[in-house]
């Protein structure tokens, strides 16, 4: 940049642009035919052995999931620590925990996208696939945590001879209805983004398999200049669509909580509360997913740049900043509101029994983001790695917090009742673990992981300059 | 026949179309325009990547998929609000909490409108953007084109069909070449295929 002594008066008058330059997308000047190799040499190269090692710790992990899940069927809820007043302990704490997770996906794939947020778009994908994934785990537990499985289908509107209908006012219900919204949508958004580029791994398959597994799953994708018309205007609509499906899930997933009279729960901040918190567990989520995945695979260091990373810390920041405020505001309210019971909740949160797990939370998610305010912080990647990873543990003991601490310590200190997570219940939730990584590495393997279409449209020369065109 | 261009597919199977290959999105962005001008019609670009100002210049409509959306949001607000009210209200009237069941209770069911609204718009919106644009299909007659079935991915590609009737296929190709095009093909049906639309 000049400064003001060395501008003559002839480049007085022209502005300095190189301020406004966005930092490239893709590092060291790299065109499309680079970025078609890069990504798909992921899918197309030999299976490296980290893999097969990563698949099955994560499958076996799955599995372990699995028994404990059926353990609990045939035994019977009494398997997990949950009690009496503490309905809900570990079910729903992982419930909120993933379908949280999920929301910064989305958010950075459809809201980043409307807002014409460039250097999103090659961290989209893999956000999109952690939502889809994290919904799976999610929806692991609204189903058996009813207990008697096989009463499921009572939470579906389908007509019957016992004269039952659901009841539609239960913020219960709407979870069944927002749930499988979410997971259809984000489920479409993902495979529906993906179908070029699966076009693109057909064209370019050696083997007859692949070829026709690919030739699938493009659905017939050619590229003509007809399918690219309808395919940008789907991919604005559900953009469009799925930002507000997220706030919306949010919401309601919030409402479970807000809409009881519980003290601690019945606050009307809770979905905002729970929104901030999603995409900032959430980004942590990409954080964590996406770093090691730069180291296994060098080619992507060009594609995940600095500057990205760099961003999404600052997202991390802002929404850590805004769970920092609701923890406040929420202290804050329950002394307001001079209701006894409100303060009571608070008070017996962080000095009962429930201390332990409530002050990890905050002294996580009070001081961890905010190192992001660094630039060295923010620069140095491993040092990011652990700190992502930390947002995270800290997320998931707020969701504890949240359900456990509020539902053992409820209007009368004769019922309270601490909860203790059984093994069954520790077991079941590092299943999840192992479903989501199993899922993810599967992903890794067979399917692009970056949009090739959308990185190659926006490079530098990649579109016709109509500027030096004459108009048409 | 009367042409000296390479050809793909079967030679003795009815002709497909003309393709074209361009090295740059603007020199197929110049030959759209000027095949719009020599008044050629029945054409169709493929590109790796949407390319801006492609579908102006072939005066593509705009895409009716916004419309299809829209109906299918709509349909879905009335189906959920059916869904709901008539069971909860007419059928099987639930008291809960001595909640009324009358409008005023109205917006404990919008979260489900809400939700659905925005699933069947979604689901609208896929299907319709993959039947729109003439998928699913198995196989096209475009891939009788080894260069095309390994390039698409890279290249820029004008395919002319040969239903085209303002120009023959040597005029085609020479206009073509004059407008840079490379590896001016003659595609052909394959053996086994039947002819469909395009």
């Amino acid at each position: 940049m000049s400064t003001a002594t060395t501008i003559n008066s002839a480049e007085k008058d022209a502005p300095d642009l190189s301020v406004l330059a966005r930092p490239p997308q893709v590092l060291n000047n790299r065109g499309p035919l680079w970025v078609t190799d890069a990504v798909c040499s992921i899918v197309e190269g030999k299976t490296p052995l980290w893999w097969y090692a990563a698949i099955t710790l994560s499958g076996g992990l799955a599995a372990m999931g699995g028994a404990c899940i059926l353990y609990m069927i045939v035994t019977g809820v009494g398997v997990w620590g949950s009690n009496s007043p503490c309905f809900w302990a570990w079910d729903i704490t992982n419930f909120i925990f993933w379908v949280s997770m999920a929301h910064a996906g989305s958010l950075i794939s459809a809201l980043l996208f409307l807002t014409r947020q460039k250097w999103s778009l090659s961290i989209s994908r893999a956000a999109e696939a952690m939502t889809v994934f994290a919904i799976i785990c999610a929806g692991v537990y609204p189903a058996i945590h009813i207990g008697r499985v096989w009463f499921v289908w009572f939470l579906f509107p389908v007509p019957n001879s016992y004269g039952m209908w659901p009841n539609f006012s239960s913020p219960l219900l709407w979870d069944v209805f927002a749930v499988t919204s979410y997971l259809t949508v984000s489920s479409l958004f993902w495979f529906a983004g993906m179908i070029p580029d699966l076009a693109v791994l057909r064209d370019r398959a050696t083997t007859k398999v692949r070829k026709f597994a690919y030739g699938i799953a493009s659905l017939g994708w050619l590229g003509t200049a007809r399918q690219w018309r309808h395919y940008e205007m789907m991919y604005v609509l559900l953009a469009g669509l799925t930002s507000v499906l997220v706030v919306t899930v949010t919401t309601i997933v919030a409402s479970d909580c807000a809409t009881s009279v519980v003290p601690g729960w019945h606050a009307t901040i809770f979905p905002f509360y729970f929104m901030v918190g999603a995409v900032y567990s959430g980004s942590a989520a990409v954080l964590t997913l996406l770093l090691p995945l730069r180291l296994l695979y060098p080619q992507l260091r060009e594609l995940i740049t600095p500057s990205q990373l760099d961003k999404v810390c600052k997202l991390l920041l802002m929404m850590g900043s805004c769970v920092a405020y609701v923890y406040v505001f929420e202290l804050f309210n329950a002394w307001y509101s001079a209701n006894p019971f409100e303060r009571g909740a608070f008070w017996e949160r962080f000095t009962g029994s429930s201390a332990w797990y409530a002050i990890t939370c905050l002294s996580i998610n009070l001081t961890v983001p905010q190192l992001f305010w660094f630039k060295a912080v923010r620069r140095c990647l491993p040092l990011v790695f652990i700190l992502a990873i930390l947002c995270n543990v800290g997320m998931w003991f707020e969701r504890f917090m949240i359900v456990t601490s509020t539902l053992t310590h409820d209007f009368l200190p004769s019922s309270w009742k601490d909860f203790h997570p059984t093994i069954v219940d520790i077991l079941t939730a590092t299943g999840t673990l192992g479903i989501f990584f199993t899922l993810f590495l599967l992903f890794i393997r067979f399917v692009p992981i970056m949009s090739m279409n959308e990185l190659k449209a926006v490079l530098p020369g990649t579109q016709p300059d109509h500027s030096r065109r004459e108009t048409h | 026949m009367s042409h000296h261009l390479p050809i793909a597919g079967s030679k003795d199977e009815p002709l497909y179309a003309i393709g074209a290959r361009f090295e740059t999105p603007e020199a197929l962005l110049g030959a759209v325009e000027r095949l719009r001008r020599e008044g050629v019609s029945a054409y169709e670009c493929f590109t790796p990547y949407p390319i801006h100002g492609l579908a102006e210049a072939m005066k593509l409509p705009k895409s009716i998929l916004s419309f299809l959306v829209l109906g299918g949001g709509v349909s879905a607000i009335l189906i959920a609000l059916s869904m709901e009210l008539i069971p909860s209200t007419l059928i099987y009237p639930l008291v809960v909490d001595g909640k009324p069941l009358n409008l005023s209770a109205l917006p404990q069911y919008i979260a489900i409108v809400v939700a659905l609204t925005l699933m069947i718009g979604a689901i609208t919106a896929v299907f319709g953007m993959i039947l729109l644009g003439g998928m699913p299909r198995l196989n096209n007659p475009m891939f009788a084109w080894d260069l095309f079935a390994k390039e698409a991915s890279r290249g820029f590609f004008l395919a002319i069909d040969a239903r085209e009737k303002k120009f023959s296929i040597a005029g085609l190709s020479d206009l073509l070449h004059e407008l840079g095009a490379g590896d001016v093909t003659a595609i052909h049906l394959e053996a086994s295929e039947s002819p469909q639309g395009t």
